[in-house]
């Protein structure tokens, strides 16, 4: 049986998982395959301890506790595919220099490819269809 | 199991950095804890010396370290690498605000600048640029076109913003 701590330890980081949504008490005993009555003094523990938070909302009729972890963890999301994270010249670039944000070839292309995707239309055929 | 969240992220970033490679040698230390460079090699089926690359790359930025041991027979020091998870943090925040700053002075140039593009070559090129070779691809020398640059302005905007939130730097 997990020790007292260690499914805290899980909880907190089963709800900082869920990030600012959070998730909901039911959901969370579920998932740690705990009762009802251990998941609620579980959220309430971590509460008292400041790590999370609770809002109450009404789910299919009945209230309960969404729980929302008061740390959110890191998320690399914002980076992934970002060419300056895995760039060798990452530290001689800056502004006006040899290498720089606004001549780099690896962010132009980043850049046209994700703008290209965000208005979901291909720079290239807007240019050639001028 | 449950897999504690830095970790979790040091793979995403292991595989930004060094790709698939990087991340299979991650997923290895997480599972050993520790290990040499030759057991990473033998677990993962990447070459050494790539496995030695990889290693100083992650070691660079900090995700990684080791502890170092002499071996009796020889009398070379052996490499016992670990991951260092406390770190992630850190290394994302820094190169959230990095990344940030490019993207700022990225934004200033597209702003204050017009762009005439090559859709055959994939070739952009400033107004003051294409002036002076008689606005033709630099490239194939065909004719290059005017650039709407806006859906760029408006991306970096976006993605300028999302960066700052997440920073907790929100104007």
């Amino acid at each position: 049986m997990p020790r007292k701590n260690d499914l805290e330890q899980q909880a907190l980081q089963i709800i900082a998982s869920h990030g600012k949504e959070g998730i909901r008490q039911r959901d969370l005993w579920r998932a740690l395959g705990a009762s009802s009555r251990e998941g609620s003094r579980l959220a309430l523990r971590l509460e008292r301890k400041g790590l999370i938070y609770r809002e109450q909302e009404l789910y299919e009729g009945r209230w309960t506790y969404r729980l929302i972890a008061k740390h959110q963890p890191p998320t690399f999301d914002s980076l992934v595919g970002v060419p300056c994270i895995a760039c060798p010249d990452s530290d001689k670039c800056y502004p006006g220099g040899m290498i720089s944000p606004e001549r780099c070839e690896r962010l132009e292309k980043w850049l046209l490819q994700n703008a290209a995707k965000a208005a979901s239309k291909n720079p290239g055929e807007e240019v050639a269809e001028q | 199991m449950l897999v504690p969240i830095k970790e979790e992220l040091l793979v995403k970033i292991a595989e930004t950095i060094g790709g698939e490679d990087a991340r299979k040698i991650v997923e290895a230390l997480r599972e050993m804890g520790s290990a040499t460079d030759d057991q990473l090699s033998l677990k993962t089926g990447v070459r050494l010396n790539l496995v030695r690359k990889i290693l100083y790359r992650l070691y660079s930025h900090s995700l990684v370290t080791y502890d170092r041991s002499r071996d009796g027979k020889t009398g070379w020091y052996i490499f016992h690498w670990r991951l260092q998870p406390e770190q992630v943090e850190g290394f994302i925040q820094t190169q959230k605000r990095r990344f940030l700053e490019k993207l700022c002075t990225r934004l200033e140039f597209e702003k204050s600048h017009s762009f005439y593009y090559c859709p055959f070559c994939s070739v952009r090129i400033t107004f003051e640029e294409a002036m002076e070779i008689m606005f033709r691809c630099p490239k194939c020398g065909r004719s290059l076109g005017f650039f709407d640059n806006q859906p760029i302005i408006e991306f970096l905007e976006r993605k300028i913003e999302e960066l700052r939130e997440e920073l907790g730097m929100r104007q």
